[in-house]
């Protein structure tokens, strides 16, 4: 083990914006991005609302600019917009040095698979089609984005439902510590499509109004679309290039449930097990953290679950906390990389962020989370967690640089 | 600090009769593709009733990381980590089919549900009770040894003790189709055991499982360790031998240190010629091959691992795995070099420690 892990670059392109500033001020000013599906050609519009990024696939092609858009998926470019401004941010080439790419989607190119699927069997396949003839599986965005931008080393695609991008952040300060890397971009993408919309739709768990994380009377999650990706670097390779670091990772972990193959645990165990070992790693106790950026999608059981393991965890004094997916909907592969960008804006600008739409605390835990975005308060850890379908969890420890006060 | 990382044992389902065994004694011969799994008996680790509502990728996956297991000696895992290149298909077909000629009407949600990328990860750990680390890699030709790079840390850098890491493929029609028209595979049949002759593109497609107990303790029948895990995009930016030699370098060896060779050849002619120079860097070895004998997918060099392990545990190799015959002597080291479309390459270690 060597020294910390630093974060010096973020991206982010979410229904709050194209960039992180854009994200910010909307944090910042309360307004969410949930709401009538405008751009999915799905028969739900107008029935469930969701959190789209406001472009449509032309405008963001040209926003995303790839060299040429030829088999571009939605999902990819989504990813390439965030990994640019990441890489921007931290002053990164991914090609000057050992730079790995660990990239995180649950849907992957089935966006645009979706539209042409049928025509993939036609006995001539118009070009329109046959570019997206290998854009389907998980793996492409991240090989599209790699071959975009250099990346020669490792690059790779994880996808563990809910819990993707958070893992991802999770591998890569594991290969910094052991020195098997000496950059990773991390984080992940993933663009509304049919396919989600209705899996979510057929679980009966998209409520039909905009989601009240922590609300007692909670009806369910909105999906959004987004993508998020961090640079991390070891904090001595960071100085030694003068690079300035936005916060630290101090503490993860990763357990699963082995309980169902979607519900997690109605005690929250695997929650609270990913919890407490993200903590302890970080060598912190529970009143150490300033703020929590909970998973809270919104649903019956993940936030049943997930307030009776903050209650466990934290006994009588919960740390403030909100669950930003009353702004984002549920990114799902990116949801780990967007939460923990926005928990380094909680660190750098001294923010909690508002749960947005909450009334009355749960039925199973008597939790109050932050319910108006407050500014000028110290934040020096955050806990970020992304608990998955089928009971696979992570909580991430983000913290304060030592340099800051 | 740095501990030996060894297979305690491992587990293959594929088109070879490899199931709950350790060595590859007749090879099966095949006169077209795509090549099939041979799905053995899997009562004993699977129940029937679920195992119906499995897809393949599920089944194969779950039966070979419970035989690893078992064959470990009943070793509980610490972690599990999967990877496979396109995961639940099958399932996913199920639920997008239907969705898009019908108006996106769809019946329930059993499908969408099974075609979560880590099922088969999550099916494994429901198996086994593990409720420790579980992570899914699904990035093509490096789906598996993604995995592998992940498990080698966890016991060798991290103090686990046992962590099961795979790979599990299975193609569904449909995506064959799709895969043949994008050109990876070839548009005839060819017998397998002929494929690596050819000259023109594409290769035969295949599938299969193969899982691994890794531990920091040798297995009741194993001493094979895995000394180093290399990935890169495009192989890097230098040559792939380039790449090789460098490889070997960091772990202090050199070209004539390596007894046995083990290429990712799947009879694509154009995109075997890179391995070519790797061969041609190291003489001493004997050279071997299995995508002949598997077929290509994303996950088939999980099967190349089995198959150089099986060659390193038992002193054997089928003659038809054999490029090059290897000079007599003890079989230290053996080398896996696979790339999968000259995009994702893999270099695996592999070592039995002097007695």
């Amino acid at each position: 083990m060597s020294d910390r892990v630093a974060i010096t670059g973020m991206g982010v392109v979410s229904a709050l914006g194209t960039n992180v500033a854009e994200n910010l001020r909307a944090l910042l000013e309360e307004r969410s991005g949930i709401g009538p599906i405008t751009i999915l050609p799905t028969r739900h519009r107008g029935a469930i609302p969701v959190a789209e990024v406001a472009l449509d696939d032309e405008a963001l092609g040209a926003l995303a600019a790839p060299r040429s858009l030829r088999s571009w998926t939605r999902t990819a470019l989504l990813g390439l917009c965030a990994v640019k401004e990441a890489l921007a941010q931290a002053g990164i080439d991914p090609a000057a040095e050992r730079t790995a790419f660990l990239s995180a989607t649950t849907a992957g190119g089935i966006d645009k698979t979706e539209p042409v699927y049928d025509r993939f069997y036609l006995p001539e396949i118009p070009e329109e089609v046959a570019q997206y003839l290998g854009t389907h599986d998980p793996g492409d965005h991240a090989q599209r984005i790699a071959a975009e931008l250099g990346f020669r080393d490792l690059v790779t695609t994880l996808s563990t439902a809910c819990s993707s991008s958070a893992n991802a952040l999770m591998l890569g300060d594991r290969l910094l510590r052991h020195g098997l890397a000496d950059v990773a971009v991390v984080g992940g993408t993933d663009a509304l499509c049919k396919f989600t919309v209705n899996g979510f739709n057929s679980l009966l768990i998209l409520d039909h109004e905009p989601c009240r994380p922590f609300d007692r009377d909670r009806a369910g999650l909105n999906l959004g679309e987004a993508a998020a990706y961090l640079v991390l670097e070891t904090e001595a390779h960071a100085r030694a290039r003068g690079a300035e670091v936005l916060a630290v990772v101090r503490g993860h972990a990763n357990t699963n449930e082995a309980f169902h193959a979607t519900a997690s645990s109605p005690d929250g165990t695997g929650a609270y097990e990913a919890m407490r070992q993200a903590l302890a790693m970080a060598g912190l106790a529970p009143q150490d953290i300033s703020y929590v950026n909970v998973h809270g999608t919104g649903t019956l059981n993940n936030d049943a679950s997930e307030g009776i393991a903050l209650a466990r965890l934290f006994g009588g004094a919960v740390p403030p906390f909100s669950s930003t997916k009353s702004f984002t909907g549920h990114t799902l592969g990116a949801a780990g990389a967007v939460e923990a960008v926005y928990s380094v804006l909680a660190i750098r600008h001294g923010v909690h962020f508002a749960n947005l739409r909450w009334r009355t605390p749960l039925e199973e835990a008597a939790l109050v989370p932050v319910t108006r975005t407050e500014r000028g308060v110290p934040v020096r850890h955050v806990l970020s967690s992304s608990f998955g379908f089928g009971g696979n969890n992570t909580s991430l420890v983000l913290s304060a640089p030592a340099s800051m006060p | 600090m740095k501990r030996p990382v060894y297979i305690r044992e491992a587990s293959a389902i594929g088109p070879q009769p490899v199931f709950d065994t350790d060595r590859l004694e007749r090879v099966a011969a095949y006169a077209g593709h795509p090549l099939k799994a041979v799905v053995p008996e899997l009562r004993r680790y699977v129940d029937p009733v679920r195992g119906r509502r499995m897809e393949k990728v599920a089944r194969i996956g779950l039966a070979s990381a419970l035989n690893a297991l078992d064959r470990a000696g009943g070793a509980a895992p610490e972690a599990i980590i999967v990877g496979t290149g396109l995961g639940c298909m099958e399932s996913t077909e199920r639920f997008f089919v239907p969705l898009l000629h019908n108006n996106e009407d769809v019946p329930n949600p059993t499908a969408f549900i099974q075609s979560t990328h880590n099922n088969v990860a999550g099916q494994i750990a429901l198996a086994t009770r593990c409720t420790g680390y579980n992570f899914t890699y699904l990035h093509r030709g490096i789906s598996f040894t993604s995995a592998l790079l992940d498990g080698w840390v966890q016991v060798g850098l991290e103090g686990r003790g046992t962590v099961l890491v795979g790979g599990a493929e299975s193609i569904t029609p449909d995506y064959y189709l799709v895969q043949r028209r994008s050109g990876i595979w070839k548009q005839h049949d060819v017998p397998n055991l002929e494929v690596l002759r050819a000259t023109d593109g594409g290769a035969l497609c295949g599938e299969g499982a193969a899982f691994f107990v890794l531990g920091d303790t040798p297995g009741p029948g194993s001493a094979v360790r895995v000394v180093d895990v290399d990935i890169s995009f495009r192989g890097g930016p230098g040559s792939l031998r380039d790449r090789v030699l460098a490889f070997l370098d960091r772990n202090g060896l050199a070209a004539g240190d390596i007894d046995l060779l083990m290429v990712g050849r799947n009879g694509d002619g154009p995109q075997d010629a890179a391995y070519k120079p790797v061969e041609e860097a190291l003489p001493h070895a004997g050279h071997a091959a299995f995508k002949h004998l598997c077929g290509e997918y994303f996950t088939a060099n999980a099967f190349g691992l089995w198959l150089l392990w099986s060659g390193m545990r038992t002193g054997h190799l089928p003659p038809e795995a054999l490029l090059r015959e290897r000079p007599a002597g003890p079989l230290r080291r053996g080398l896996l070099v696979d790339h999968f479309q000259r995009t994702d390459h893999s270099l695996v270690l592999l070592e039995v420690p002097a007695a």
